[in-house]
């Protein structure tokens, strides 16, 4: 419990470093760290393809190009953030920790929860044959992407 | 260990808000796009914890998978826009957007 307890706050202090660094970089770094964080809670919770994803998609691939798009966009100059932020930020948070310390029990104790019974099997067997339409639809969502970001990249034609 | 699902809960709530704090502060688009990371952390986090806690881990890591995947397709179109817009206004703040006269 205590490590689980100190991964989830590593995970919340990575994040919010992430929103509070001046520096793109060093944000995206962070974020990187907290989805490391992430998916070591994941394998912890009995999921381990959903860590090995969170691993080496969200904290490999995104962080590439979060700096990739950091770099092509550096020369445009840093933009001001208000001061008010970051002074803001501290009393906001705890604030809102105290009423989650508070709440959240509770409110969760009231949502009626559906009956499910504990299901045996394999990840496979969940996936592939009972999800297989979560599947065409993360194709579909793979291949919007992608059309996205050709669309998006398409050169001039010098007829127009 | 009974209670473990609902710390991981109400520190997923804690990620949510944090990211939706970088939302409505934040004025660079990049700062704006990790906070919609931290959101979309926090989300996960949700998802495997009520898995967790009724004892069906295999369908919530299923929809984390799908998540992760339409996370990715979300990052790379709206990083390709954010490159786009940086060229055409000349710089990553939110409020020149504003202007949307031609």
């Amino acid at each position: 419990m205590i490590l689980h307890l100190a991964l989830l706050v590593g995970l919340v202090l990575f994040s919010v470093l992430a929103i509070l660094a001046r520096d793109l970089i060093k944000s995206a770094i962070c974020l990187a760290a907290a989805s490391l964080l992430l998916g070591i809670i994941f394998f912890r919770m009995g999921a381990p393809y959903a860590g090995v994803f969170e691993i080496s998609v969200v904290a490999g691939l995104i962080t590439v190009l979060f700096i990739l798009t950091i770099a092509l966009t550096k020369t445009e100059g840093d933009v001001r953030e208000s001061k008010l932020v970051r002074m803001v930020f501290p009393l906001f948070f705890v604030i809102f920790a105290l009423i989650d310390a508070l709440v959240m029990k509770g409110l969760l104790a009231k949502i009626p929860m559906l009956e499910s019974a504990a299901r045996g099997g394999t990840f496979s067997d969940v996936l592939w044959r009972e999800r297989t339409f979560d599947l065409v639809g993360q194709i579909a969502v793979i291949l919007a992407g992608v059309f996205a970001v050709l669309a998006l990249f398409r050169k001039r034609d010098p007829h127009d | 260990m009974t209670d473990a699902w609902i710390v991981s809960i109400a520190f997923a709530a804690a990620l949510v808000v944090v990211g939706l704090y970088g939302l409505l502060t934040m004025r660079n688009l990049i700062k704006l796009f990790i906070g919609i990371e931290v959101v979309a952390k926090g989300v996960s986090l949700i998802l495997l914890s009520a898995g967790w806690a009724r004892g069906n881990v295999l369908v919530a890591q299923s929809l984390v998978v799908t998540f992760i995947v339409i996370e990715v397709a979300l990052v790379a179109t709206a990083l390709a826009l954010i490159i786009n817009i940086t060229r055409k206004t000349k710089s990553l703040d939110v409020r020149k957007l504003a202007r949307l006269k031609g």
